[in-house]
């Protein structure tokens, strides 16, 4: 006999006891690019393996062709170049990352954060560069996202992705 | 989510892995200085790392950390006689001095050059403060000492205190920037503790559970803000840095002593958490370092002549349901220090990461293991030295304040989150 369920329960060999089942990806998330080096990042990104993730970017895919403009204050457009309406990108969705690069997206930003406010869809930056070259962006994401991360590193968005298992 | 054989790579550190290899850049705690208070102190088995060795202050008081294992057939010098300017084995007398040299091998001639030829693996080791620092890399790369600012200040400024947590050494460490766990697990301190209580901070805490977080990388590691709602117009801002690979700071709150931890890997399934509490400015008072002796605040009361705490894993941690009940404590488990250590043991000795689900505010810790994956794939594969190996890294403070919405702590906290002798923390 153990002493103690602790002892008992947190043991190496207890551990192939836990429960298995495979987990299913547990979001649904968007990722939104504000801005041309971000919509760069973006398309890198999406070629990953992601099950219910979809990548939007705020401008037109070069050579696509996207002709009209989406409705609303955001310009959304697929990766395709096909335009959305950003009601119906986040129609569904519990997870939306915004990435940004610098300020040219300040207020794709704030409109997009009071969005996911008002419909109770967690909202996430990642801040790509030194920071400085994307200060309005940082502060018109700030109120609204849960987290943000201010980050040199591209890969960040792919780090976060996974671990989020979109 | 991590993957599994990323998993692996962080959190093996034994000799000719590449987190072990990272971990050996660095200075890293190897015992208290009080475990080795005089000249000829019975010595101490240390092991760190996955490595077991044997550490002892020779007649002259100099520190030594040499294998633990004799050179001659393989017994344990632990039971060695040290005196003389050396340790002598118990079973044949072979004796070493403290950097591994054999001096003396009894049943060769007087003045043989055989033990000339013998010597055990052995590290640096030095005082820092309360701390006998080891450094276990390729001498030629050996860093400047650590500049940790708890090291560094009078000592009675400072206390620091250790315990053995019975878990991998990254879910421990993982606790030390995870700040969303405060309000609930550690709900109960953050009224009672002594070390804890009465902070205008504290009640931003309580009041808003859901908070904000900010990453940002620093030049040896990361800061973590965590925001909450404070006076209209402002925010309550929780700074906490982590320096590469393991030290943590938590923000202070009011002028109690400002702590944090270092996590070191016993082997792949311990640690030693090391706890610190220092003052930047004023002795302790009597009655903070009492409280700090008696467990109080992120330390704990351990077992009497041990670094094991009383409350551990073969009595349940002294489950307390009334407590949990009333409210004293949130999860029934008394002190700040066993509630994270019971959790995180709780987890299994190496949680699998593959089962997670992470959430945006886990992104501290994403941020955290991506860092550590990477610089120990650099350093692997182009010799690349990691953040946190220049002692000038290591200056840095927790901070709490109070800003403006509008202000990013970054920027308005330079200051508050470097460490200048003499200054006081920023704290509310
Ligand atoms: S709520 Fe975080 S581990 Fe259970
Ligand atoms: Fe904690």
């Amino acid at each position: 006999m153990y002493a103690s369920e602790s002892a008992r329960a947190a043991s190496a060999s207890e551990a192939r006891y836990r429960i298995t089942v495979p987990i299913a990806p547990a979001r649904a998330a968007r990722v939104i690019a504000l801005d041309a080096r971000a919509a760069a990042v973006t398309r890198r990104v999406a070629g990953g393996p992601w099950a219910n993730a979809r990548f939007y970017t705020c401008e037109v895919t070069r050579g696509a062709g996207g002709s009209n403009e989406p409705a609303g204050e955001v310009p959304l457009y697929g990766l395709d170049g096909s335009p959305a309406a950003l009601g119906d990108v986040l129609n569904g969705t519990d997870v939306v990352v915004v990435l940004a690069t610098d300020d040219s997206g300040r207020a794709y930003a704030a409109a997009i954060g009071r969005a996911c406010s008002a419909s109770a869809i967690t909202t996430a930056g990642v801040v790509l560069g030194d920071g400085f070259e994307a200060e309005d962006a940082v502060a018109a994401l700030r109120p609204h996202a849960r987290v943000l991360l201010l980050s040199a590193d591209e890969s960040d968005v792919f780090e976060l992705l996974t671990a989020l298992r979109v | 989510m991590l993957r599994q054989d990323i998993n692996e790579l962080l959190t093996q550190t034994g000799p000719g892995t590449p987190m072990g290899d990272l971990f050996r850049q660095y200075w890293i705690p190897a015992l208290l200085a009080e475990e080795l208070p005089e000249k000829d102190s019975p010595p101490v088995r240390v092991k760190l790392l996955s490595e077991r060795m044997l550490a002892f202050r020779d007649s002259e008081g100099r520190y030594g950390l040499v294998d633990e294992f004799c050179a001659h057939r393989g017994a344990s010098l632990w039971f060695g006689r040290n005196e003389g300017s050396g340790l002598r084995c118990a079973y044949h007398g072979w004796k070493y001095d403290v950097t591994g040299q054999c001096v003396e091998v009894p049943s060769e001639a007087d003045n043989s050059s055989f033990c000339q030829n013998v010597k055990l693996t052995a590290y640096p080791l030095v005082r820092v403060g309360d701390v006998l620092w080891t450094y276990m890399g390729d001498p030629a790369k050996q860093p400047g000492l650590p500049e940790f600012e708890f090291a560094h200040v009078p000592p009675e400024q400072t206390y620091t205190s250790k315990r053995w947590q019975q878990c991998n050494w990254l879910q421990a460490f993982e606790g030390g920037i995870d700040s969303s766990h405060v309000t609930f697990l550690h709900s109960g301190g953050l009224k009672n503790d002594p070390l804890f209580k009465g902070a205008k901070g504290n009640e931003y805490n309580m009041k808003d559970t859901k908070p904000f977080f900010e990453v940002a990388d620093s030049e040896g590691g990361l800061f973590v803000g965590a925001r909450r709602n404070a006076e209209e117009g402002s925010y309550y801002w929780r700074i906490t840095p982590w320096v590469m690979p393991a030290f943590t700071m938590v923000p202070p709150r009011g002028d109690h002593p400002v702590h944090g931890h270092f996590w070191v890997p016993i082997d792949d399934e311990n640690c030693w958490t090391y706890s610190f509490d220092y003052h930047p400015v004023r002795p302790l008072t009597t009655a903070e370092r009492q409280a700090m002796i008696d467990g109080h605040g992120v330390h704990s009361k351990n077992i009497p002549g041990t670094y094991r705490p009383a409350a551990n894993m073969d009595n349940d941690y002294l489950m307390d349901r009334e407590a949990q009940k009333r409210g004293d404590t949130y999860s029934g488990v008394a002190g700040i220090a066993m509630q994270d250590a019971s959790l995180q043991e709780s987890m299994g000795p190496i949680v699998d990461r593959t089962k997670e689900r992470l959430v945006p505010a886990d992104s501290g810790i994403i941020k955290a293991r991506q860092k550590l994956r990477k610089a120990a794939i650099a350093l692997r594969d182009e010799g690349v030295t990691p953040p946190g190996v220049n002692p000038a890294h290591h200056r840095v403070r927790s901070a709490a304040v109070v800003l403006p919405q509008a202000e990013s702590f970054l920027d308005s906290c330079r200051d508050a989150v470097t460490a200048i002798p003499g200054v006081p923390q920023s704290s509310v």
